[in-house]
């Protein structure tokens, strides 16, 4: 069986005119490069995530698979595993808190971003929190990306598996998002550093992801239409137009529409 | 869509109550200092409770400082109280927990333990059948010997046991008819006088519908249903007035036409409250599960006591429908937990789905011309596609802005589905109302939550993925002759069976178009009437104000058992 190379439908990664639709596209859009931000190690990533400690072997399935009989599957035929399939990982996750005070990026859009830019993914969407979970060694290399770029501020980005209360709160004093459990924690330097993973374990050595962006940055990068960051949602005329059409011919014929 | 101005916003009292001494439009705030629990005299006395509790049972119970999240107790930000919307009583969010009050509680106990039964069949049988007599005497006889039986009294047999009568004193019997001469006949104690309890136009139309046919509403005793199940309301009551006929008409208790009258009773003259549910979702009738939107409308009664506020009238709705549906069905009956609560209440406290509604009658006023207060059906607007999607736009796009506006709103609506809920609500009453049709309001729901969710990139949980994404193509999509679609389906029709934040919301959208044509009842105008008895324990006109009472513990219950245990 053979696969069709390219595809004839281009993507558009959504509708609209305002700055905040034209991010989203940015973030969307796998041949676009997002901006590096930071430098936060491998090590220190898998510090965060705590599924394993540093340098520790990935746990895998046994006997390996390679040893074991691979079913006859037409899909396995087409589809080329990923590292962390191949070598049989466990599935794990990351999960981030987004606050909605212009937070680069936001739960839809951290999904639509994550499918068009990895493989072998599947991520939830709710409003307070987004995870997304996929082989052990595919996660790290994927949340090295998800935290090192442009989708993660330190103080309004939150890494969190359980316990994620405060996308929609006011920001503390600090400019800090809340966290009852006070995972990071802004140094007397700016600095934000890490004390406890994103379950809440409190870890040997501090984590440093770096500065907050400030206030100007993240208004003409957020991903979240704010009627108080000049990017009134109503002010989108395009993108309020789309959703409405969406929703009418979703009406008129269901999920077949026509025009 | 424009935007219209609106100078009174009702939740700006909340806010400034429950973050009092702070900046209400200010962007960030304290938190960690607290005290956790400790800042909360609702959980101190929990906390007090439970220690005795402890010291006597010998096993730990609530321990929140060193059980919840190994140490770090809740109140790491400040535990805020609610008002209860309409009401101005301020409670602590524990107390809308429906274990922590009993109006809450006896909502349900009145509904459950209630069966309207015809008497018109039993009529016919003793008067065609048997050759007796049926007159207004003979009935006020019959009511006055039921009235005795339906708690739980013996009428025929000798040497039986009975109820304590102070035990079951909520259980009564009453009867309406639309003869109003045939009301007039009969003993005030026994009729829910429907002249009387409504305002004019509605009761002539409920006495039309009616007719000249004659109805019991029943209710069983509240500690008789608790202990069993809804499934048993109309046991009881059909044993009891099987035997009452018998007492009251000299029957012999073995003969056929017996058997007339316990039929009638019990399947061909019951209208259940609800109706029973699949094997899967096994339950029997009157449980929650099986009560549809068009009947609990009409057991809400705030459009008989506001007929010229349909928005208050459908709020109302909203908070006995997210406490049943959301807090007691969903949360309790189906999935288990606390959490459902914290949910639910978003949408019946701090005025804030009152203040998005009352917007949008503004706006049907300003730019559509409809005399809201005036409910009719002459000036509804024609439910077409694009006066859904602005009436729906609008009403989204300010419940949005007014989240941003105010920080202390949305810290206040913590959780998307809160927001999500509430704003779908505000949209789909407002259409409702607007065109006095149901499918229209339901319709202007789901536009809500696509726009919230490509606005914000958020919507609730999971589950509105699963049907505000899909609901465009079950609203207005259908064909017209399956008519009164939002009034028949229910908490189990299969693409709203799992989700809480929606139930109590389409119900009251159900409500809001009737309310909003000026409509004497929604579905059934026997269970309109039904619910309009003052005698009832709890006052299905002011739902909001009962569960307040609830909540600061001046609701007096039914289905008490202090009579039959030791005295503490």
């Amino acid at each position: 069986m053979k696969v069709k190379g390219n595809m004839a439908y281009k993507p558009q990664y959504g509708p609209g005119t305002s700055k905040v639709a034209e991010n989203r596209r940015k973030q969307m859009n796998p041949n676009q490069k997002l901006k590096k931000m930071r430098d936060v190690t491998d090590e220190d990533v898998v510090l965060i995530l705590g599924h394993r400690a540093p340098g520790a072997a990935y746990p895998t399935a046994h006997p390996p698979l390679a040893e074991q009989q691979e079913p006859d599957c037409p899909i396995r035929k087409i589809v080329t595993p990923t590292e962390g399939a191949k070598a049989g990982d466990r599935v794990r996750y990351i999960q981030f808190t987004d606050s909605m005070f212009f937070a680069p990026c936001h739960p839809y859009q951290r999904t639509y971003t994550e499918c068009y830019r990895f493989r072998g993914i599947d991520p939830g969407t709710l409003s307070g929190r987004q995870i997304v979970e996929c082989r052990e060694r595919d996660l790290e290399k994927y949340s090295k990306e998800l935290i090192n770029t442009e989708l993660l501020d330190p103080a309004r980005t939150g890494i969190r598996g359980a316990t994620v209360h405060g996308h929609s709160l006011r920001l503390a004093e600090n400019g800090m998002m809340f966290d009852m459990l006070q995972r990071s924690v802004l140094g007397e330097d700016g600095v934000v550093r890490y004390i406890k993973n994103q379950i809440g374990e409190p870890l040997d050595r501090a984590v440093d992801i770096g500065k907050p962006m400030d206030e100007e940055w993240l208004k003409a990068n957020t991903t979240i239409f704010h009627s108080l960051g000049d990017s009134a949602y109503r002010d989108d005329k395009e993108y309020i137009e789309y959703v409405q059409r969406i929703h009418t011919l979703r009406t008129k014929y269901g999920f077949l529409p026509k025009e | 869509m424009a935007k219209i101005e609106r100078t009174q916003k009702l939740f700006l009292k909340s806010l400034k109550e429950k973050f009092r001494g702070q900046d209400i439009e200010g962007g960030t705030a304290d938190y960690y200092g607290f005290d956790g629990i400790r800042q909360s005299p609702r959980k101190m006395e929990f906390l007090k409770a439970s220690r005795a509790i402890e010291m006597d049972r010998g096993i730990p119970m609530y321990d929140p400082e060193r059980a919840h999240l190994g140490g770090i107790p809740l109140g790491q930000r400040q535990l805020m109280t609610y008002e209860v919307s309409g009401t101005g009583v301020f409670v602590e969010g524990d107390d809308l927990h429906f274990v922590n009050n009993a109006a809450m509680q006896q909502f349900w106990d009145d509904i459950r333990r209630t069966v309207i039964v015809n008497m018109d069949l039993a009529h016919q049988t003793l008067q065609k059948r048997l050759g007796k007599e049926v007159t207004p005497e003979t009935i006020n006889e019959y009511l006055h010997v039921l009235n005795h039986a339906m708690p739980g009294a013996a009428v025929v047999q000798e040497h039986m046991v009975e109820t304590h009568p102070g035990l079951v004193d909520d259980c009564y019997v009453k009867v309406f008819t639309g003869d109003q001469e045939l009301a007039d006949d009969l003993e005030p104690q026994f009729v829910i006088d429907v002249e009387k309890l409504f305002p004019a136009k509605q009761a002539e139309a409920l006495s039309a519908a009616v007719g000249k046919s004659l109805w019991q509403a029943i209710h069983v005793p509240t500690i008789a249903s608790r202990t069993c199940d809804g499934g048993m309301t109309s046991r009881w009551s059909a044993m009891q007035i099987g035997m009452s006929f018998i007492a009251a008409y000299r029957m012999c208790a073995g003969e056929a036409a017996v058997a007339d009258l316990s039929y009638a009773a019990k399947h061909a003259g019951v209208i259940q409250m609800a109706s029973h549910l699949p094997a899967r979702r096994a339950r029997g009738p009157n449980e929650p599960g099986g009560l549809g939107f068009g009947i609990f409308s009409d057991i809400i009664q705030a459009n008989r006591k506001y007929p010229n506020d349909p928005a208050k009238a459908s709020l109302e709705v909203v908070g006995a429908g997210v406490m049943l549906y959301d807090q007691i069905w969903l949360g309790a009956y189906m999935s288990g937990g606390v959490g459902f609560t914290q949910y639910a209440t978003a949408a019946y406290t701090d005025n804030i789905l009152d203040e998005y509604t009352y917007y949008g009658m503004d706006y049907i006023k300003d730019k559509y011309k409809v005399d809201w207060r005036n409910p009719s059906p002459e000036d509804r607007v024609k439910p077409t596609y694009d006066v859904v999607n602005d009436m729906a736009t609008e009403v989204t796009l300010n419940a949005m802005e007014q989240y941003e506006q105010f920080p202390t709103l949305m810290e206040d609506h913590f959780g998307g589905s809160q927001r999500a809920g509430v704003i779908a609500a505000a949209s789909g009453l407002t259409c409702s109302i607007g065109t006095g049709n149901s499918n229209a309001g339901l319709n202007g729901w789901y536009l809500s939550m696509l726009l919230h969710k490509d606005g914000w990139s958020r919507l609730g949980f999971f589950g509105y993925d699963l049907q505000d994404q899909c609901g465009s193509a079950n609203s207005l999509s259908i064909r017209g002759d399956e008519g009164a679609i939002g009034e028949l389906r229910g908490p189990n029709y299969p693409n709203y069976a799992m989700n809480v934040g929606h139930q109590g919301e389409y119900a009251a959208i159900v409500g809001g178009a009737h309310y909003g044509r000026g409509d004497a009842w929604c579905f059934d105008p026997r269970v309109a009437i039904c619910f309009a008895d003052p005698a009832l324990k709890f006052d299905f006109a002011e739902p909001r104000r009962e569960f307040a009472k609830g909540a600061i513990r001046e609701f007096m219950p039914a289905g008490e058992r202090s009579l039959i245990i030791p005295a503490r």
